[in-house]
């Protein structure tokens, strides 16, 4: 394959629109990349390899019917030129025998756009030396990642998106002997020596705190900071049963009791999905445009749900340029007035969270999540820190900890790139604060 | 198709000779998926994808380069990647391999199958649009989804010392769902979970009256939902029926057990395990009640296969038996570092990614308590169906899971239905307090296509069968903010 997937993409969608019978639309979504992955354990090298891969995904419309397929490509294009025509062919064969699509939802945008981000990044036969030079003596484990990333989109409208950004990541954590970690990341276009070498020299720093006695809380409400990194996992549930208009009708959503007003979250608590942060394009896979900053929830109320165009057809109301899936991107939290530097002073004696693990619904309706913590999430008193936590399990509703038990959120806020790498690496990121919560219930 | 590999593994060996092993691992796949909504069509989209790892040995040190470009200048290209990818990491490993955890052998698999002939698109959608139907056991039903996967994997390894496998997977996953609302009470109900039947096999997956049968019984306890109460916070005897024993067993027992995860591979995303390399043949992981199966030779269960993805032959081993830990989850290469006696089990989600230790078809045998018996030896106690929430630690001890549908145990008697049943434990102990294991009459295979693991990330499908069984002192509660 080639590093250049550009042409490839017009050659594919090219293929797709040429191939169109009077009365076809489709629309095509394109992925492509070219990775370098090295996995590591304990300072050595697991496993390493490169993977170059293209996919598109083409919906396609005629009458009242609606298909869709997906097809691995080889970057090759009088191959994929066959496999997209067997494709198209095989999808002919089938729409007459599908029922009609009541909600058929055939994009009219037509916008277009082009970005490109370069990178600078390491040569591949240096990923060893210089990722794992500045660990030495570190029990090191993790994932470097890096390479072109290419998301394109195009309709029968005439939209026609590109995408391209080269990127790395290192995303590791740092062991002591008592099982305790330090996770973090180092992630950009353009590697810099010195600055991995003083995030590992700041890791190091870290880990001084965890080479304490290990405090056992026994269950119950406890004062807690909650970083940037632990509420990047409480963001998926805004996504997960979250705030697509589809879930809210249909009695999935958690926030069914927010959007009837029997429940609020705190008036210090906000967020928007913001394209402007430029980690994810704002296209989705039929060529519409997101708009560039979408308020969800404001004051603590929803000002706005995630509304796909098939949705919006369901129910006569208006699209917001969402993925089928009705999924939030580009999250960022609204800051607030906290100083970052006197959060331990804010919190007092309570837990400093740094990282939430494994978290999952204990009622939907409620809004109720439970998970553990985990890394180097420690004990504070009086504002000092006094030692590592022995991990707990927490249990609370959003409405609790994102609501009444909301006492500050800080005024920085952290840009969290997507770490995903299921199926292809993935783009994306949010912007997130700290928050400091009071009384947050733990069980085990 | 093996006569195209071979070609191709010479043109990878022509351009990587210093490698002192090559493997070539080719992956097809190819699915479709129709889904309906509140008996109306609201997908049907297919896909395929074909690629090849490209795997070499090189002092020592295994890489890998996946390309889907299979002509024979495209492999000769990944196999040069791989080669610079070992070279540069000469020396750095974690272990020196040899091709002796990459066997010779010979092996050709495919799943058994009773109808192989597809059902067309129109009839997949009119059994869609009944179950729907059958869903809507009220005007209380919200909404109603149905849903019919079906698909296949096809594997050809080839290596350069003379490794040759061929194998087809079938599978078939249906989902029923049901959304009831009263007033400010919404419940979700579905057919043993989501995606929780998918199994391997052919078209006579799609057993329509059973099916429908399924979809009625789920709209109606939906509905009974509403009018149920909270499951009580206290402790009591807990019944897992085997649609949410596949889950305890996934999350509690096989992740653990993975040896990959024990040597520290997974300690920066999924996490590690409370198990020590030193455990293994001598630690009372449960009640002398458990014995538990790796088991890829069961037709039907959703892991079955012939050989892992590196040419480990596949046979049944028993893990824990009697109560007592005796192998680990983890292939040739995890033995090699651990000493630990494991399984064929080194997976991988597709072409595009290297296989590492995974769960395949990890199941509880069955024991010799009838159902009956086993509720009539309860005095208190509460029985919950179908999965519905997962969390657990990174060692996989403090877990709490939930439930979508629960009932009573009072007296010996099943009484009361209630609802949001969840529960919250530490794996060695709730499974030292397995009190009763059913027989096999209450014995059944489940199976998830979701598991997440892996830097790279990789979803991988595994299966869990089990019978009911018991576990006495449970941390049960409700729902409820």
């Amino acid at each position: 394959m080639t590093n250049d997937f550009k042409p490839h993409f017009e050659a594919v969608s090219g293929r797709v629109l040429g191939e169109l019978l009077p009365g076809e639309r489709a629309a095509i979504s394109y992925t492509a990349e070219r990775t370098a992955f090295m996995r590591f354990n304990n300072g050595k090298i697991r496993q390493s390899g490169t993977v170059e891969q293209a996919d598109v995904g083409v919906k396609l419309w005629k009458g009242s019917k609606s298909w869709a397929f997906q097809l691995g490509l080889s970057g090759d294009i009088a191959h994929d030129d066959e496999l997209i025509a067997e494709a198209l062919g095989q999808a002919r064969a089938a729409m007459p025998l599908l029922p009609d699509d009541p909600y058929q939802a055939v994009p009219e945008a037509a916008e277009a756009s082009d970005a490109r981000y370069a990178g600078t990044l390491l040569p591949e036969s240096e990923i060893p030396a210089r990722v794992l030079g500045p660990t030495a003596g570190l029990d090191f484990t993790g994932l470097y990642a890096q390479g072109l990333v290419c998301r394109a989109a195009a309709n029968s409208a005439g939209a026609r998106h590109w995408f391209q950004t080269e990127t790395f990541i290192v995303d590791y954590s740092a062991w002591l002997p008592n099982g305790r970690a330090v996770k973090s990341s180092y992630a950009g276009r353009e590697w810099s020596d010195a600055d991995y070498a003083a995030r590992i020299a700041a890791t190091r720093l870290s880990l001084q705190n965890l080479d304490k006695q290990e405090k056992a809380l026994a269950p119950g409400k406890y004062r807690a900071f909650i970083t940037a990194d632990a509420l990047n996992e409480v963001v998926t549930f805004f996504s997960w049963n979250g705030f697509g208009e589809r879930g809210l009708r249909q009695g999935e959503s958690a926030y069914i009791a927010m959007r009837e007003g029997r429940e609020t979250m705190s008036p210090k608590f906000g967020f928007s999905q913001d394209f402007t942060l430029g980690v994810q394009p704002a296209f989705n896979d039929d060529g519409e445009l997101a708009p560039e900053q979408l308020v969800i929830v404001k004051g603590g109320k929803i000002a706005n749900t995630i509304v796909s165009s098939r949705t919006a057809k369901q129910y006569g109301i208006t699209a917001n340029g969402a993925e089928e899936g009705e999924d939030l991107r580009s999250v960022a939290i609204d800051s607030g007035d906290l100083p970052e530097a006197d959060a331990l002073k804010a919190l007092g004696t309570g837990i400093y969270v740094s990282n939430f693990h494994y978290l999952n619904w204990s009622d939907v309706q409620a809004a109720r999540v439970t998970g553990m913590t985990r890394f180097s999430c420690l004990w504070v008193e009086g504002g000092k820190i006094v030692g590592p936590i022995k991990d707990l399990r927490w249990d609370e509703s959003l409405y609790n900890m994102l609501g009444s038990k909301l006492e500050a959120v800080t005024k920085e806020r952290h840009l969290l790139v997507e770490s995903s790498t299921y199926e292809h690496r993935q783009v994306g990121g949010s912007y997130l604060p700290g928050i400091l919560v009071d009384g947050l219930s733990f069980t085990l | 198709m093996r006569s195209d590999l071979r070609r191709l593994l010479d043109a990878a060996q022509a351009a990587a000779r210093e490698a002192s092993w090559l493997g070539l691992r080719r992956r097809r796949t190819s699915a479709s998926y129709y889904m309906a909504r509140d008996g109306a069509f609201d997908q049907a989209i297919s896909g395929a994808d074909d690629g090849v790892m490209v795997e070499v040995l090189f002092n020592g040190e295994f890489a890998y380069a996946a390309t889907p470009d299979l002509t024979p200048e495209g492999i000769a290209r990944a196999a040069a990647s791989a080669l610079a990818c070992a070279r540069a990491a000469s020396g750095r490993g974690v272990h020196r391999f040899d091709h002796s955890v990459r066997p010779a052998i010979r092996s050709r698999y495919e799943t058994p199958r009773i109808r192989k002939a597809p059902v067309a698109p129109d009839g997949v959608f009119a059994f869609l649009f009944d179950a729907c139907g059958a869903l809507k056991h009220s005007d209380e039903i919200i909404q109603t989804t149905s849903l019919v996967e079906i698909g296949r994997y096809d594997y050809e390894i080839v290596s350069t010392n003379g490794a040759d496998i061929e194998q087809s997977l079938f599978y078939m996953g249906t989902s029923l769902q049901a959304v009831a609302r009263r007033g400010d009470v919404v419940q979700l109900r579905t057919a043993n979970g989501p995606r929780g039947l998918t199994r391997q096999g052919g078209w006579e997956l799609l057993d329509v009256s059973t099916l429908l049968a399924d979809a009625r019984r789920v709209g109606a306890e939906a509905v009974e939902l509403l009018g149920a109460e909270t499951c009580p916070s206290d402790r009591r005897t807990l019944v897992l029926t085997p649609d949410q024993m596949m889950l305890q067993i996934h999350e509690s027992i096989g992740h653990p057990l993975e040896l990959d995860r024990i040597l520290g591979d997974e300690r920066n995303y999924a996490g590690s395990s409370f198990v020590k390399l030193s455990d293994f043949g001598s630690f009372q992981y449960g009640s002398k009640l458990m014995n538990i199966s790796f088991d890829p030779t069961i037709a039907g269960e959703l892991a079955s296969y012939g050989a892992d993805e590196i040419g480990n032959l596949a046979v049944k081993q028993l893990l824990i038996k009697d109560g007592t830990l005796v192998r680990g989850l983890g292939s040739l290469e995890s033995q090699a570092r651990s000493g630990v006696a494991g399984v064929a089990n080194q997976r991988a989600t597709s072409w595009n990614r290297p296989p590492m230790d995974r769960m395949a078809n990890l199941n509880l045998e069955p024991g010799a308590t009838q159902l009956d018996t086993m509720i009539a030896s309860i005095e208190k106690g509460v029985l919950m169906r179908t999965n519905r929430s997962w969390s657990i630690d990174d060692y996989r001890n403090k877990f709490q899971f939930g439930c979508e549908y629960g009932t009573l145990i009072e007296n010996g008697k099943l009484t009361k239905t209630v609802r949001d049943p969840n529960y919250r434990g530490v794996s060695s102990t709730f499974w030292r307090n397995l009190s009763a294991v059913g027989d096999a009459s209450t014995f059944a295979a489940f199976g998830t296509p979701n598991c997440g693991k892996g830097e790279p990330n990789q979803v991988m499908f595994v299966g869990h069968a089990s019978p009911v069984c018991a576990f006495s002192d449970v941390e049960v509660f409700g729902g409820g903010k």
